[in-house]
């Protein structure tokens, strides 16, 4: 793994060559190995290991950046001075900031060497057990064992794992990250489970697998109902499917900046229900996330709404000093066109039940396990469609009653969180900490054949 | 380069591979952007390494490093043979290749001017003069332009005897006008929503026409505050290419690919519609529908001379007059579908990615309309031109599209622009619908440079080749 001593002497080599009159170099990148199956077998399995060197140098407003995954000194100068060249070859940008100096940042505690080095073995055995236990109920199983450090994305993309400026700036940190996805399938329906952690041990294999092969079994033979305004209970996937898409239409301040957001115009006011809260919270104990931006800046605990209030956007730099603020500590990589970043979404606010107190309480209403496939349809009003998946079902009297149909919809977001009635514990999803909602008027508008 | 190859292939024979395939990749990218006069983004980079895939003990393995040290190479040969071995323990069958014959050969895209010769100093100089005449009409908000390069050179070679160097160029350039005002936010792009990308040089870049086209892009897009919401019920549509383009990528490509049909996709992108009893026997559209699968397609982003595996490029049909005929396939998985060999379908996104089926350039034939004589047979009709946002669910039936503008055709007379246009339909009624495709003349290679597949997530080009249709009686303003 990239050690941190490692890490700065690159680092520091970048910004002793440098001929600019500023330089910010960044390093990203780490392990990452995933074994995916289907099908009941293990059919691709694969392991990586990259680091990737970012430079931008500045000459008065010109800013140029280069990247390079060569690392030895060759490639270091070579990075640099294509950096310079870069900026030199460009217009001033008259809103650039001088960089940033030296920053405290908060002690993440999210490095487990056991999640760091898992041998393939390890992810083999325990897909054999969740596949084991798909083929006992006559179930196909589909999905993957991941495990890694460092700062990769799911599509390959690297982020900063350590960062460092001419003005003095220096920032590292390293966390490891385990994930096992599975979808168990029948004759005609399907049942989904997730769990991702920084902590493997974290990882609880069978009862992923359980649930995913549980909610195949109930939603066998699913009936057709008419679309329409349904009350709904979301399991906390499908919410953060729907929070991250309204964290990246709304949550920004560029965004609000250009009038794009749906809080243009109403910070300060209630839109959403007065039992709803929005954080955006690296630091929150089941995320550990990285605590510095793509500028060096220490990422902020960001309250978005409190009690259905709007509070305010996420800021980088250059928005921050358009409205007077501070940085929040969400800036993607300068300059960029699409301004700062919420990605890691909390959602509280009722006092939370049971997942399975949610049912329980629900005379009848449709259990949505996940969406698929969502997209925007109106920023403003946050409206988005999908697609249910992977365990859609019926509740009656306090019971599910029986699998259905999937469906479409094209619902606001805003609207949703007005008619929140209960909740159940935030689990980490994805990037989110969200809970299961129970939701009434949610809007299906179509079915689809299965 | 080659000596590493060897070093990687012979490691993992002698670590009991019946298999293995290396590939080493060098990219070059240059991506930049401007917004309202100003440069907005700025990134050139490059990115060397290899992975090794094997197949030991009947099941595949994968381990890939940037670190091209001797030591390295062979280690990472062996940690492919370990995982592969991990695989093993987990299989219902074992695994066998379609057979392929050996190929040596060398392949480069068309490329008239290198576009990492040309300075950055001029690519500037042409985005900031149509951010200018985007921005001299009034009333628009954001004025967005960018262009982007990506060589990639590549060295395959395999225990079978493989060895095959490509050097592949592609380039693309886009803008996108942006009104902002009365609580809406309206936006038009050029030529697409993804701008236009195409394999070639420099050369590429001028056949966009942006500057062209600018100052009607930001008027439509100011237009469109004021314009009148598009309307709710059974309208016959007229798609323009660059929305029929993306139609064609989700409701017919995507279901082609036949790992997705034999469930391999099935926890993540999904499976598909056209399972294997519908092969030659489902009616997937009208008569007017062809579509072809076509790695040889001159300037489409998916046009190589050999796919990942080392098979070469390919042209077949996949709907022939609205029959289904045909997979897109990988070596893996043709003879699931009654075929001997790959239809070359194998692409991996980078070094440190396996290759997946993935789609080539898939178009739909032209037809024999002019796009005025389409619209004049149209008598209760919508226009609807530019991709705005799409979904469609996992199996690939129920989809939902909006798009940039609309305007309303009444008796075979193109009227008033409309806003916020979308429609919702089934995938094979839809395509039933059609009855109608223009001709050659109005036919483009519309590109898709983001799509993604697989776990870890994979990004993909290709294009997708179409002229303007028509459909009958589509569900349009859904989304009320």
């Amino acid at each position: 793994m990239m050690e941190k001593a490692r890490a700065e002497s690159i680092l520091r080599s970048a910004l002793e060559l440098s001929k600019s009159d500023e330089i910010e170099v960044c390093l990203g990148g780490g392990s990452y190995s995933l074994t995916r199956f289907a099908n009941n077998t293990i059919h691709q399995n694969v392991s990586e290991k990259r680091n990737q060197l970012s430079v931008r140098s500045v000459f008065g407003k010109k800013s140029g950046k280069a990247v390079t995954n060569k690392l030895d000194p060759e490639g270091v100068l070579s990075a640099v001075r294509q950096s310079e060249t870069a900026a030199a070859a460009q217009p001033e940008i008259p809103e650039l900031l001088p960089m940033p100096g030296p920053q405290q940042y908060p002690v993440v505690d999210a490095f487990s060497p056991e999640t760091a080095s898992l041998p393939p073995g390890f992810r083999a055995e325990a897909v054999a057990r969740a596949v084991r236990l798909c083929k006992k109920n006559g179930l196909q199983a589909a999905g993957y064992f991941s495990s890694g450090y460092g700062s990769l994305g799911g599509y390959g993309e690297v982020s900063p794992l350590a960062m460092a400026n001419s003005r003095g700036l220096s920032a590292y940190h390293s966390g490891t990250e385990a994930s096992f996805s599975i979808t168990a399938m029948g004759e005609g329906s399907s049942g989904w489970g997730q769990e991702t952690s920084w902590l493997v041990s974290n990882i609880d294999v069978e009862k992923v697998a359980s649930v995913a092969v549980e909610k195949a079994l109930l939603s066998s033979k699913p009936r057709q109902l008419e679309p329409g305004k349904y009350k709904v209970i979301l399991e906390p996937a499908a919410v953060a499917e729907l929070m991250a898409y309204m964290a990246w239409v709304g949550f920004g301040a560029l965004q609000l900046q250009e009038g794009r957001s749906f809080m243009a115009g109403k910070v300060g006011q209630k839109v959403f229900g007065e039992n709803i809260s929005i954080y955006d919270d690296v630091y929150h104990d089941l995320l550990r996330g990285r605590p510095f931006d793509s500028e060096g800046m220490p990422r902020k605990r960001v309250t978005i709404a409190e009690k259905g209030v709007l509070k305010g956007p996420v800021y980088d730099r250059i928005t921050a000093s358009k409205d007077q603020k501070e940085s929040t500590g969400h800036g993607l990589p300068v300059p960029n066109t699409s301004g700062p970043e919420a990605s890691s979404v909390v959602l509280e606010g009722f006092q939370p039940v049971t997942p399975e107190e949610l049912v329980k309480r629900t005379d009848r209403a449709i259990l949505v396990t996940r969406f698929w496939y969502v997209n925007v349809v109106d920023p403003m009003k946050v409206v988005l469609t999908g697609m249910t998946r992977d365990g859609t079902f019926l509740v009656e009297n306090g019971k599910i009653a029986c699998g259905i149909r999937n469906f479409r919809f094209n619902q606001s977001v805003i609207e949703l969180l007005s008619n929140v009635e209960a909740m159940s514990t935030p689990v980490r999803t994805g990037g989110c900490v969200v809970p299961g909602l129970l939701v009434r008027d949610f809007n299906f508008s179509s079915g689809t054949e299965f | 380069m080659k000596e590493l190859a060897m070093l990687a292939i012979d490691a993992a024979k002698a670590r009991g591979a019946a298999y293995a395939d290396v590939r080493l990749v060098e990219t070059r990218v240059e991506n930049l952007g401007t917004k309202n006069g100003k440069v907005g983004s700025y990134e050139a980079s490059e990115d060397m390494g290899f992975g090794v895939r094997v197949i030991a003990s009947g099941a595949w393995g994968f381990a890939s490093s940037d670190d091209m040290s001797r030591e390295s190479v062979e280690k990472t040969a062996r940690a492919a043979v370990e995982t592969a071995l991990a695989s093993s323990k987990v299989k219902e069958e074992e695994l066998i290749l379609a057979p392929e014959s050996a190929h040596v050969a060398k392949w480069s895209t068309l490329c008239e001017t290198d576009p990492f010769k040309v300075p950055l100093s001029q690519k500037l100089e042409h985005l900031f003069k149509v951010d200018e005449a985007l921005r001299k009409v009034k009333g628009l908000t954001i004025a967005e332009c960018s262009m982007g390069f990506v060589r990639e050179k590549q060295l395959f070679a395999s225990t079978e005897g493989s060895l095959i160097e490509q050097e592949l160029v592609h380039s693309g350039a886009g803008m996108t006008a942006t009104a902002v005002g009365g609580g809406d936010v309206q936006r038009r792009s050029f030529p697409s929503s993804e701008g236009h990308s195409a394999s070639g040089g420099y050369e590429v870049i001028g056949r966009v026409k942006l500057l062209e086209n600018a100052g009607r892009i930001a008027e439509e897009a100011v237009a469109l505050l004021s314009a009148d919401v598009c309307p709710s019920g059974k309208k016959d549509v007229i798609l323009d290419g660059s929305q029929l383009c993306l139609q064609i990528h989700e409701s017919i490509g995507h279901p082609s690919e036949l790992d997705r049909v034999l469930g391999t996709e099935a926890n993540y992108a999904g499976t598909s519609y056209l399972s294997l009893d519908k092969l030659g026997k489902l009616r997937l559209g009208s008569k007017y529908v062809t579509i072809v699968a076509d790695s040889t397609l001159p300037g489409g982003l998916a046009t190589v001379g050999f796919d990942d595996e080392g098979v070469p490029a390919q042209k077949w049909e996949l709907v022939k007059d609205g029959l289904f005929v045909g997979y897109l396939t990988s070596r893996e998985n043709a003879r699931a579908c009654g075929e001997q060999r790959s239809r070359g379908c194998m692409r991996a996104d980078g070094w440190n990615r396996i290759p997946l089926v993935r789609m080539t350039n898939i178009g739909l034939a032209p037809g024999t309309w002019k796009l005025e004589d389409l619209i004049a047979d149209t008598a209760d009709g919508l226009l609807m031109e530019t991709n705005k946002s799409w979904s469609i669910d996992q199996m690939r039936y129920n989809f939902q599209f909006s798009t940039e503008i609309a305007w309303e055709i009444k008796n075979g007379k193109k009227g008033r622009m409309l806003k916020n246009p979308n429609y919702q339909g089934i995938s094979t009624e839809f395509w039933n619908s059609c009855d109608a495709v223009c001709d050659e003349t109005h036919w483009w290679p519309w590109g898709i440079i983001n799509c993604g597949k697989g776990q870890p997530g994979q990004i993909a080009r290709m294009s997708h080749g179409s002229a303007p249709a028509r459909f009958r009686g589509v569900n349009v303003g859904v989304a009320r």
